[in-house]
């Protein structure tokens, strides 16, 4: 059967999304959605057609230990973070001069930051773009740091920030990408947790005065519980303005 | 006036942003969406599933899916709700399928007089699928789409929507043979979608 043809699709998607679509068919079904997105789409429109159907179902709450139960799968295993803590520089990396050194070298390469000056003089500062490079190098075996690296564009009036991955970071499911500004060899100042597969945007940005490098470190769930990283710093990009 | 349903879209735009912090590993935003949309997920799961436990096991792995899914929730291709009620509807239609036995249907009272029919017959005690959708009244498009077609292509199309059941249930249930109804569903899908497209677009032609 050809799945990419329009009006298959749309048949099957709506006794799939119906439900009607049932036993091995279904399952086969689900089987082809990954691979095809004419699929995809008409799941998605029938689904968007029929959901709302279920808005005149009177409300069940669920007894408590549901919730109990879920908590308790979803809970942070520390022991099975796939990033080991070598792939962090030791101690406060901000602090390091050596890891500075080493990392201009690098961000004297591949860092590129544009100063968008608008063509008339404006009384706001230019928005400023901040690439933001991996420090383990490439193939590492932590295999969840790629070469890639994450874009940072920060608003003209520095209060909105949007943190985006060039190439979506593979993290373990117990594991987020926190966002953080530093100024000199001052600690860092969280600006909170970005998401490794899109854009994010980080609302109300205060940047520390003098802030002159921003950084993504590996955090547990909910973000560095100290207010300082603590997992290691997967990714640093220079502020030059 | 819309032809979105509003509060759904209303809804869905306060779980949006507790989906989006849930994707980002933001343990108390799950927890408020939990509290926020599980009741509804259970009813949807409950109609489908009556048996109490496993229902409440399916929600269980319905929210364990959605904090592994959430970073891959798009806001801006899907709503909230519909995204959650899809996971909760295929998990609880997948359980019926592992089911030796499906569940024992009640018998049969009609609450419809305007159509004191066969095909107003309900499933359960509870609200029927018939007064279901007259109360999905958010969903104005959708029920005005619905109300436009027979009475038989409603009834097959809210039982299987509501209480999951199959084709071959459906037609047992109406005690019709099963192309008849195969063909009510299949037509019955076309003419939502038929109509619910112009609905989009006089509602755009209108500027709204």
């Amino acid at each position: 059967m050809d799945y990419s043809r329009p009006e298959l699709a749309d048949r099957l998607a709506a006794a799939y999304v119906l439900g009607t679509l049932r036993g091995p068919a279904r399952r086969r079904f689900e089987a082809l959605l990954p691979a095809h997105a004419t699929l995809r789409g008409a799941v998605r429109d029938w689904q968007d057609r029929l959901m709302p159907l279920a808005a005149g179902l009177e409300p069940v709450a669920p007894s408590p230990q549901v919730w109990k139960r879920i908590e308790a799968r979803i809970a942070p295993v520390t022991s099975s973070t796939r990033i080991p803590a070598a792939a962090a520089p030791a101690g406060r990396w901000w602090a390091q001069l050596a890891f500075w050194r080493g990392f201009s070298a690098l961000a004297s390469l591949a860092a590129v930051s544009l100063a968008v000056l608008l063509a008339n003089p404006s009384p706001v500062l230019p928005p400023i773009i901040v690439v933001m490079n991996a420090t383990a190098p490439a193939g590492t075996a932590t295999g969840a740091v790629t070469p890639a690296s994450f874009v940072v564009s920060l608003s003209g009036d520095r209060r909105t920030a949007v943190a985006r991955p060039l190439v979506n970071v593979t993290l373990a499911p117990d594991r987020v990408l926190e966002l953080w500004a530093a100024a000199g060899s001052n600690p860092p100042r969280s600006l909170g947790l970005i998401s490794a597969s899109g854009a994010t945007v980080v609302g109300r940005t205060t940047l520390p005065p003098g802030t002159d490098h921003l950084a993504v470190s590996l955090e547990p769930p909910g973000g560095s519980p100290t207010g300082a990283p603590t997992g290691p710093v997967l990714y640093v990009g220079k502020l030059t303005s | 006036m819309t032809t979105a349903p509003q509060d759904w879209s209303e809804r869905s735009r306060e779980l949006s942003a507790l989906l989006a912090r849930a994707g980002l590993g933001d343990r108390a935003a799950f927890a408020t969406l939990y509290e926020r949309s599980s009741a509804h997920l259970l009813a949807v799961v409950l109609r489908i599933n009556r048996d109490r436990a496993q229902a409440e096991d399916i929600l269980q792995e319905v929210y364990v899916k959605v904090w592994g899914a959430a970073q891959s929730f798009d806001a801006a291709q899907s709503q909230p709700l519909t995204w959650l009620t899809s996971i909760a509807r295929n998990r609880a239609i997948d359980s019926l399928r592992r089911q030796q036995t499906q569940p024992q249907l009640q018998t049969l009272h009609s609450t419809n007089d305007e159509d004191p029919d066969v095909y107003d017959s309900v499933a359960d005690d509870a609200a029927g699928p018939l007064d279901l959708l007259s109360r999905a009244s958010d969903a104005r498009a959708l029920s005005h789409c619905m109300q436009a077609l027979s009475a038989p292509q409603r009834q097959s199309v809210a039982l299987a929507f509501y209480d999951g059941l199959s084709h071959a249930e459906v037609a047992d249930k109406l005690q019709q043979p099963l192309g008849t109804v195969k063909s009510w569903v299949r037509r019955a899908l076309q003419s939502l979608k038929t109509c619910l497209e112009s609905a989009v677009q006089r509602d755009s032609a209108a500027g709204n």
